[in-house]
């Protein structure tokens, strides 16, 4: 029976709602390799520009902040773009699919909000995965005038990179219940062939 | 109108939300005593499920309108009983 005393209050409702779209729509396993494959091409990209700068003796901090930023919001915009079209194409097809199965229209009903909640949520954690990840990398230049040297600041943001990538393969290990270090090193090792075929490639500035 | 005592549904619904969500949602509905819900067909995305219903004074809006909020499709009524006393089907020589 029905009991208005221990309604939910507004919060703890929506919370309950996510949870119950996640169960009807199943988007967490999407949204976490999302997370994952983003933010790791969020950090492998900075570190490309960082190279990129480095290279091509950019020696001014706001100069490497400003090309940083505008690849970021590029690859977070794209992120979310994509993720939007690819999923929103994907769960529309599966419902209308369900539709035709049940004969009923369901786009008002649990499952049709499940299936936009769960449009939203991965576009989102598309975009602002690798948006965030990339600015991490990011961090040391904002830091410049206290730091002095741009040449630390590019060693310092390349660790930063570099810890972001062995920490995201710890992330993975731990997904996969394997070891955390060895996918860790799995990872870094992507981050060190970025920043060596940069290196190696014969262009002068 | 004399109050609604049984209520047995014939619905076909997916197969998310699952039957033990669905059955906790409609008991807990206003004038339902119990429910239950037992499947007897099954496909790669639906289910067919006949939902049987109890209560003192079920309220037939509210009870439909949980079963498709929830993606489920009404096919038939099959059985409703109402007033004082629940009256059972009775079986005649004709059956």
């Amino acid at each position: 029976m029905a009991d208005s005393n221990n309604s939910p209050g507004p919060l703890a409702q929506s919370i309950n709602n996510i949870r119950e779209y996640e169960r009807i729509a199943g988007f967490s396993k999407i949204a976490r390799r999302a997370l994952a494959n983003n933010s790791f091409d969020g950090v492998l990209t900075m570190i490309g520009v960082l190279m990129g700068n480095y290279l091509g003796d950019v020696d001014s901090a706001n100069t490497v902040i400003r090309i940083g930023i505008a690849t970021s919001v590029s690859i977070g915009v794209s992120g979310l773009w994509g993720a939007y079209l690819a999923e929103s194409a994907e769960r529309g097809r599966e419902l209308a699919e369900l539709e035709r199965i049940s004969l009923t229209n369901l786009s008002k009903t649990k499952i049709g909000r499940a299936s936009r909640v769960a449009v939203i949520v991965v576009s989102l954690v598309d975009g602002i995965s690798p948006l965030v990840s990339s600015l991490i990398v990011l961090i040391p230049f904002f830091f410049a005038p206290l730091i002095g040297n741009i040449m630390v600041s590019y060693a310092l943001s390349i660790i930063v990179g570099l810890l972001g990538l062995f920490g995201l393969g710890m992330f993975l290990g731990h997904i996969s219940e394997r070891s955390l270090i060895g996918y860790g090193l799995r990872t870094i090792v992507a981050g060190i062939a970025a920043i060596a075929i940069n290196a190696l490639l014969p262009l002068s500035p | 109108m004399g109050n609604l005592r049984r209520l047995v549904l014939d619905v076909l619904k997916p197969l998310d939300p699952n039957i033990v969500e669905l059955v906790q949602l409609v008991a807990e509905l206003e004038g339902v005593d119990g429910a239950n819900i037992s499947i007897y067909e099954i496909d790669r995305r639906v289910e067919n499920a006949k939902i049987t219903i109890e209560g003192q004074d079920l309220r037939y809006n509210e009870i439909t309108h949980v079963i498709e909020e929830n993606g489920g499709s009404i096919h038939s009524i099959d059985e409703v009983a109402a007033g004082r006393v629940l009256i059972e089907d009775v079986i005649t020589p004709q059956d």
